[in-house]
């Protein structure tokens, strides 16, 4: 493990594009052999803000929580099993607070040299740019940042892996 | 996911017929029903009532967004309507609401509608982009406003 990329963080929220760049993780890691870890972050940060703005009253905050908590669980099991199919070992885990800060943190604290990412959406308003969570997390990480696109070629690479 | 990807000129209703905040968001299902993005208009529309019913999802400078987990969308779906009259909603600073985001989840898709409703209370902090919403005279201005905005 002394090529270029030695260990690799995968971010997971739970949508399509990042169990694609679970995939890819994957692939990469198989290729490099790196070491491979997956993040889930329970997004307490908005929940608070969702509840400051009115939009939430106390017990929704408290039943998505619940809700993200049990969704990190499902969706890191779901990527340790695509993992394990291939028999790459991988480390998973879940925090909570404001997503960037999250993964930088994580980043930084186990020396992850590059960080892969589901598609960001396609269509952006600009208002959007200065609050978006993966865009605000690739700007702030220390390390290399890889945005997996093209669902049907990582999905293909990944099944051929042996 | 992006606000303006859950938004297109169909789900877009300028200016609302309802006078009551009931009325309001039967419309906005309704939109969402004609638009073939809800397969049925009661489950929704009774998702939205118990979620109002813990506490108004009305909000300060004329911005209301009812929202429901429910599982008769299986992906996050949304609607906005604009209504330059205003509408009692009991909101919070007691004005009438103009410009409701509706916004529907199933309930395992917790963390999109968590990142949707969040771009939703950045904008409800923008008094100027809220104005320029609310005196949207058509869907596509108000689509447009959200995607160059």
């Amino acid at each position: 493990m002394d090529g270029p990329i030695r260990r690799i963080l995968v971010y997971v929220d739970g949508t399509e594009g990042s169990i694609t760049a679970a995939q890819y993780a994957i692939c990469l890691a198989h290729h490099y052999h790196a070491e491979l870890a997956a993040l889930y972050v329970v997004n307490t940060r908005a929940l608070g803000d969702l509840v400051k703005a009115r939009i939430f009253v106390k017990a929704e905050q408290e039943e998505y929580q619940r809700d993200l908590e049990q969704d990190s669980q499902r969706y890191l099991n779901h990527v340790r099993s695509l993992a394990r199919k291939k028999g790459l070992a991988i480390e998973t885990a879940s925090t909570s607070g404001s997503v960037h800060q999250e993964i930088k943190n994580y980043v930084i604290q186990n020396h992850v040299d590059l960080l892969v990412m589901g598609e960001l959406s396609s269509v952006r308003s600009r208002r959007d740019e200065l609050y978006d969570d993966a865009e605000r997390s690739m700007r702030s990480v220390p390390c290399a940042v890889l945005i997996v696109k093209d669902e049907e070629r990582v999905s293909a690479l990944y099944d051929a892996l042996a | 996911m992006a606000l303006a990807e859950l938004i297109g000129p169909e789900v877009v209703k300028v200016p609302l017929a309802g006078k009551t905040k009931n009325e309001v968001i039967r419309e906005l299902a309704q939109l969402l029903l004609d638009a073939g993005r809800i397969p049925q208009l009661e489950a929704v529309y009774d998702a939205l009532l118990a979620r109002e019913a813990l506490g108004s999802t009305g909000l300060e400078l004329g911005i209301a967004v009812p929202h429901a987990k429910t599982a008769a969308v299986r992906e996050l779906t949304a609607a906005i309507g604009i209504a330059p009259q205003g509408i009692d909603f009991q909101s919070i600073d007691g004005q009438p609401a103009k410009l409701f985001f509706l916004l529907l989840a199933p309930p395992d898709k917790s963390g999109p509608h968590i990142q949707a409703l969040a771009e939703i209370a950045r904008l409800a902090k923008s008094p100027t982009f809220l104005r320029l919403l609310a005196s949207a005279t058509s869907a596509k201005e108000v689509v447009a406003l959200l995607t160059e905005g």
